[in-house]
């Protein structure tokens, strides 16, 4: 079977309205595919730069797939949060970014997004802060029932990104 | 020497860690290690090192320069483990207690080549500004007992962090084997491009 490394770190996030973040993220990958080792989901720290607008994570992702069909290829699935002063967490962005199917060292930036609300929302989260999740978080990284969200822009995460494949010639797979 | 089915692949490691930058700091010395998976052993160099106290340059450079060695060869079976350099940097606080200014991680680079890379450095927090203040008076900052947690990825969503500052390595990597045993570290076609990737990004401090 084919083998596929995913190394690397998801570095930190910017651009969102606030620097105090951390993230949850996790690994989907179709059914032909199987972890092997590693660890497929977690949490990262919450930096509150000291500096600038970036928060830094550095958090460690190693992750051995093998696989029998290339259908399902990884995909990352990030929630950003906001933790403010007293341990209140907010959601600021979703997103996701396939993981890249060739190999090498790559250096993504993952755009993310958060749902509006209606006004009322809106109106309310200027006030009391909070604001829309997703109920089925799923649909960060599914296509087929976004037609109903409207959403807002929010800021990048950024990962750093090592595949290392093996065997995948052996199939006959050009990548 | 050769033989045509090896069982392991090597990675041979060369470099230093060349400088950082911390604006509000001084003073500097810094600790380097190694850590990587089950399947991954040290075959000469060494694992860990601590390097001398640097201060910021007298004229227009206000980076701390290091200039420190690290040559390191590994062998391993699989890449999941892939080696990670742990650095952390300590200097002394107001009243001369060495105290931790950084930790940081990052990932020996994958493709054979010379790569810089710039990682951000940060600090636990304290949990409340009580203890914050007790830490400050009694020069006792909170601190990882064990470096290396900064390279796992499990049991981080309760630690809150301060980043403030960069520190700057530089590497020289050589694999051998890596494709003998069927492992695609770059593409085909843009080989050259990947490994010339040069410096990373810039962060602004």
């Amino acid at each position: 079977m084919a083998e596929l490394h995913i190394i690397g770190q998801i570095v930190g996030a910017s651009g969102f309205p606030q620097s105090s973040l951390f993230c949850k993220w996790g690994i989907h990958t179709g059914g032909a595919w199987r972890l092997l080792s590693g660890v497929k989901e977690g949490q990262t720290q919450v930096d509150l730069p000291e500096m600038g607008d970036m928060a830094f994570w550095s958090h460690p992702v190693d992750l051995h797939y093998t696989t029998k069909g290339i259908q399902g290829w990884p995909k990352f699935h990030l929630q950003v949060w906001h933790q403010d002063s007293f341990g209140r967490c907010q959601l600021y962005g979703y997103g996701y970014c396939h993981v890249p199917s060739s190999p090498g060292q790559h250096r993504l930036q993952c755009v993310t997004w958060r749902p509006l609300g209606s006004w009322q929302e809106q109106l309310a989260q200027e006030f009391v802060g909070g604001g829309s999740q997703l109920r089925f978080p799923d649909l960060i990284y599914s296509g087929a029932d976004r037609y109903r969200l409207h959403t807002v822009a929010m800021g990048i995460v950024e990962l750093e990104l090592c595949i290392i494949l093996r065997h995948f010639d052996k199939y006959g797979i050009e990548s | 020497m050769t033989s045509n089915n090896p069982s392991v692949f090597l990675l041979m490691v060369n470099g230093q860690i060349e400088s950082a930058n911390f604006p509000q700091y001084d003073d500097l010395y810094c600790k380097y290690c190694f850590v990587y998976g089950h399947d991954w052993a040290p075959t000469s160099g060494l694992e860990e090192g601590i390097s001398q106290i640097t201060s910021k340059g007298r004229e227009s450079s206000q980076s701390l320069v290091w200039n420190f060695p690290i040559e390191i060869t590994f062998k391993s079976t699989n890449p999941f483990g892939w080696p990670q350099i742990v650095v952390s940097v300590y200097g002394p606080d107001t009243f001369g207690n060495d105290v931790v200014r950084g930790y940081g991680a990052v990932h020996v680079p994958f493709t054979p080549g010379r790569h810089t890379r710039t990682i951000p450095m940060f600090v636990p927090e304290s949990t409340s500004i009580l203890q914050k203040f007790t830490s400050w008076v009694m020069g006792r900052r909170p601190e990882f007992t064990d470096p290396k947690v900064v390279a796992q990825g499990e049991g981080r969503e309760v630690t809150r962090v301060r980043s403030q500052g960069f520190v700057t390595l530089q590497f020289n990597i050589v694999t051998k084997d890596m494709k003998k045993l069927g492992y695609e570290t770059s593409s085909t076609e843009n080989t050259a491009a990947t490994s010339h990737q040069g410096p990373g990004p810039h962060y602004t401090v």
